[in-house]
């Protein structure tokens, strides 16, 4: 029982982790209809930065808000300069976004080498808490708990405010959005900014949980996201959080008891959606359709 | 006096030429019909002022400044209120929501307007937290008039209102036009006839993407010869 | 223009093919020989790829899958069976019978769906297989992989050479009549726009389905020569870099020509070649994807046809434009006549 349930918050932690990378990635193609492939590239850069910048000053903190500034600025850049110029071209944009993401995944490399980083919890995440038995580890709790506060966050200001209704109307009119008076294309960017900053804090969260930096993990994360949005459903927020549990929890169910076929649990999963339901758990059916 | 001035605009969609010189004019407090068979440009013409269909050629003002080059936002929040074709209503946003994003503001005066819209449309009411895409053809024209009416705008384009409705809610939406028509000025597309010619006060026939006549109302119901030849009415 | 008479572009054909003929029996570099042999099998490759973007805009992210396949059907032929000719037709019969089928089912998944679905249906089965390969030990040793041996007539390199050559020239010319044959024809107008031949009449579907497996089919090919000159197959060859290389070779070299992907194919094969010494000067050279990506985005930005396709272009708009003045002139002769 013990051993299950560690598994299933390993598994949870693992997801909120891929949510936060997979929730811009959805918005921003359900808004923007683009395909961001170097979206993985935010969330790398969120990494390195959060945990140079943390290590450099010790406090978590910093780092957590280094690593989200890092995603928005990148963010903004390749708003404008990268995807701005194919616009409306989904070719293109694959293209070019895949060129973007390996131009700055070796950046990287350029910057704080190409050797592993290592990266620790801070003090006050060391270390765990013990329930009769069961042992919780605290930084698993931690990403759990930042992962369900933006979860909730998002849905609210999707839900609740003006702005959040903007970016669900323009979802599916964008046209009438702008006969309404509204600049749709700073709504664009703002969504992109979010979804950066998203991918960003993603990304410094991981450098303690999985102790590591490489350089790789950018497109690594970054297809998880976009198996994660397209299990979920494109455009679909509460899609793609009940994705990334699936594909985090069952991951970490078969890295415990199938070792073998862990690595292929998620492309199976992705597999089984575009058989049987192209649209995704949560997506709408024209979505999926040329 | 001319609140909108149209002056032989031009519109390509891709490669074709759909409009070849349209013009018109809109006066304050009038209600301006646009004619014209299926494909003539008449919807065309409402996008091109939107700027949802940019001109390539010809002017467009709008309080005597022009508005053409303008991003289709900016030429919305001179006053332009827009009713598409298709009604665009958002269907995953409730009724509320989509009365929401139209707001520009929440002042007394637009909560006034809200409330006179709602008396007017009883129907948007009772459906408030239905999504919009569940509501009846009819209640969804209404929703997107009452959208375009709820900030205090000056001119309204409505494209095609009686579209696919039943008679009886086409007179209802009708009626309902007819008394916006009270604080607004409205340029109205139709291809109904009746409806057009009971509560327009100025007509333009549009056909093969150019004006080809214009006048008041009143002389296109006795124009029998007229009728026949561009709305293929006896 | 008279036919007999050679357009520039073919003459250069023929002269490049005669300095290719000749070329090993000039030249000792052993290096210079296995490069050559490299650019030819990608060129392949990369003209595969290129049935799909270029002739048919479909974007595959798993293109690999069809080179790692051939790759371990060539290598564990050779060695479980005796490294004979039997071995090698094969292995060349499993890599038509495992590309085709395979490249029929991700087709008819995901080809009706958004070009993303496709993009992402082929990098998970590229990774499906490519962890197929780490786990199934018995029959690929893994990560590691294994060497193997071939007939000697594909061991000795000159005629290793000659025959990726042939094979190149002959993927060249059913890349020519491919695409200029009814079946290519419809497939550039589906790239050109989709709904239009659709409403023609044309099951579009079919036609992209056709493309992916003639692609498949011929990467398939590229990955049994790409083996047999290594005389060694590990779970590289199904690694996404596999793909990335033959993206980037098409892009630059000119998406949607038929000769883009042989100059882009040599392009980054001589620059890796020639950057890969350079890193022994200085580590920034060992970053070479910054240069490639940046190139890459730039042509897709700027030069979407690519090298070859930008100078056709050119090149037509200069015959236009003198054709115009040759007009002019006509006419005003003309005029004072």
């Amino acid at each position: 029982m013990d051993v299950i349930l560690g598994i299933l918050i390993n598994g949870l932690a693992t997801g909120m982790l891929i949510f936060l990378l997979a929730a811009g990635l959805t918005l921003i193609f359900g808004l923007m209809d683009v395909l961001n492939f170097a979206h993985g590239a935010l969330f790398l850069w969120g990494a390195y930065a959060g945990i140079w910048l943390y290590g450099q000053t010790e406090s978590f903190i910093l780092g957590i808000l280094a690593a989200i500034a890092a995603g928005a600025i990148i963010g903004a850049l390749l708003e404008k300069f990268i995807i701005t110029p194919v616009y409306g071209n989904h070719v293109r944009q694959i293209l070019i976004t895949l060129g973007a993401m390996l131009v700055l995944g070796e950046l990287v490399k350029v910057v704080w080498g190409p050797n592993l980083i290592q990266a620790q919890p801070p003090e006050w995440l060391k270390g765990s808490w013990e329930f009769g038995g069961l042992i919780l580890i605290k930084y698993r709790l931690f990403i759990i708990a930042v992962g369900t506060v933006v979860f909730a966050g998002l849905l609210f200001l999707l839900n609740k405010t003006r702005l959040g209704m903007t970016v669900r109307a323009g979802v599916m009119n964008k046209e009438m959005v702008e006969a309404l008076g509204i600049n749709i294309k700073r709504v664009f960017l703002f969504v992109f900014l979010l979804g950066a900053a998203m991918a960003g804090l993603s990304g410094i969260l991981l450098g303690p949980y999985s102790g590591v930096l490489y350089a790789e993990i950018g497109l690594e994360y970054g297809i998880l996201a976009f198996i994660v949005v397209i299990i979920g459903g494109m455009g679909s927020v509460t899609g793609s959080a009940i994705a990334a549990i699936l594909v985090g929890v069952l991951g970490a169910f078969a890295a415990y008891y199938v070792p073998d076929i862990a690595m292929a649990v998620n492309m199976l999963l992705m597999l089984i959606i575009l058989i049987f339901r192209p649209q995704g758990l949560l997506g709408m059916k024209e979505a999926a359709k040329q | 006096m001319t609140l909108l001035k149209v002056d032989a605009i031009e519109t390509y969609l891709g490669q074709y030429h759909i409009l070849q010189g349209v013009s018109f004019e809109a006066k304050k407090g009038e209600v301006t019909v646009l004619l014209g068979r299926n494909g003539a440009g008449k919807t065309t013409t409402l996008r091109s002022v939107m700027g949802l269909a940019p001109i390539s050629d010809g002017v467009i003002t709008y309080n005597n400044k022009p508005i053409h080059k303008l991003p289709t936002y900016k030429i919305s929040n001179k006053g332009i209120g827009f009713v598409p074709e298709d009604q665009g209503i958002f269907n995953d946003l409730t009724v509320e929501e989509n009365m929401k994003v139209a707001m520009k503001k929440k002042d007394d005066v637009t909560m006034e307007r809200l409330e006179w819209i709602l008396k007017l449309f009883p129907d948007l009411k009772t459906f408030w937290h239905k999504k919009g895409g569940y509501l009846s053809g009819g209640q969804k024209q209404m929703l997107s008039i009452a959208r375009s009416y709820i900030n205090s705008n000056d001119l309204l384009l409505i494209d095609e209102p009686s579209k696919g409705l039943a008679p009886i809610i086409v007179e209802k939406v009708m009626r309902s036009i007819q008394e916006m028509k009270e604080k607004t000025t409205v340029i109205l597309v139709e291809q109904n006839f009746m409806m057009a010619s009971m509560i327009g006060d100025r007509f333009y026939i549009i056909d093969d993407g150019k004006t080809v006549h214009s006048g008041d109302m009143k002389e296109l119901k006795e124009d029998e010869q007229l009728k026949k030849q561009y709305l293929g009415i006896a | 223009m008279s036919k007999t008479r050679f357009s520039p572009f073919t003459i250069l054909l023929i002269v490049l093919g005669l300095f290719l003929a000749v070329f090993p029996f000039v030249n000792d570099s052993r290096t210079m020989l296995i490069l050559f042999t490299q650019i030819f099998i990608f060129s392949i490759f990369a003209m595969s790829y290129n049935l799909l973007l270029g002739y048919t805009g479909i974007v595959s992210f798993g293109h690999a899958m069809f080179f790692g396949l051939g790759a371990y059907a060539i290598g564990i032929c050779m060695k479980k069976l005796e490294p004979g000719w039997n071995g090698v037709l094969l292995a060349v019969l499993i890599t038509v019978a495992l590309c085709a089928v395979l490249s029929f089912l991700v087709g008819i998944l995901t080809l009706r769906l958004k070009s993303h679905f496709f993009a992402m249906l082929t990098l998970a089965v590229a990774g499906l297989l490519m962890v197929t390969a780490e786990k199934w030990r018995s029959l690929t040793m893994g990560n590691d992989g294994f060497t193997f041996r071939v007939p000697d007539l594909l061991k000795d390199r000159i005629s290793l050479y000659f025959i990726a050559l042939v094979f190149m020239v002959l993927t060249y010319l059913l890349m020519r009549r491919f695409t200029f044959s009814p079946v290519g024809k419809v497939l550039v107008a589906i790239r050109e726009n989709e709904q239009r031949v659709e409403s023609l009449g044309y099951r579009v579907l079919n036609y992209k389905i056709i493309a992916n497996v003639v692609a498949g089919t011929i990467a398939g090919f590229s990955g049994i020569l790409y083996a047999v000159s290594l005389r060694f197959v590990n779970t590289s060859v199904f690694a996404t870099e596999v793909t990335l290389d033959a993206l980037l070779m098409t892009i630059i070299g000119g998406v949607g020509t038929l000769f883009g992907p042989i100059l882009g194919a040599a392009l980054i094969e001589i620059a890796q070649h020639g950057l890969m010494d350079l890193a022994k000067v200085h580590w920034i050279f060992e970053r070479w994807v910054i240069l490639f990506g940046t190139i890459f985005i730039l042509v897709v930005m700027f030069f979407p046809k690519g090298i070859v396709g930008s100078a056709l272009q050119w090149q037509f708009k200069r015959k236009n434009s003198q054709k115009a003045t040759l007009d002019k002139k006509e006419r005003s002769k003309a005029a004072t006549h």
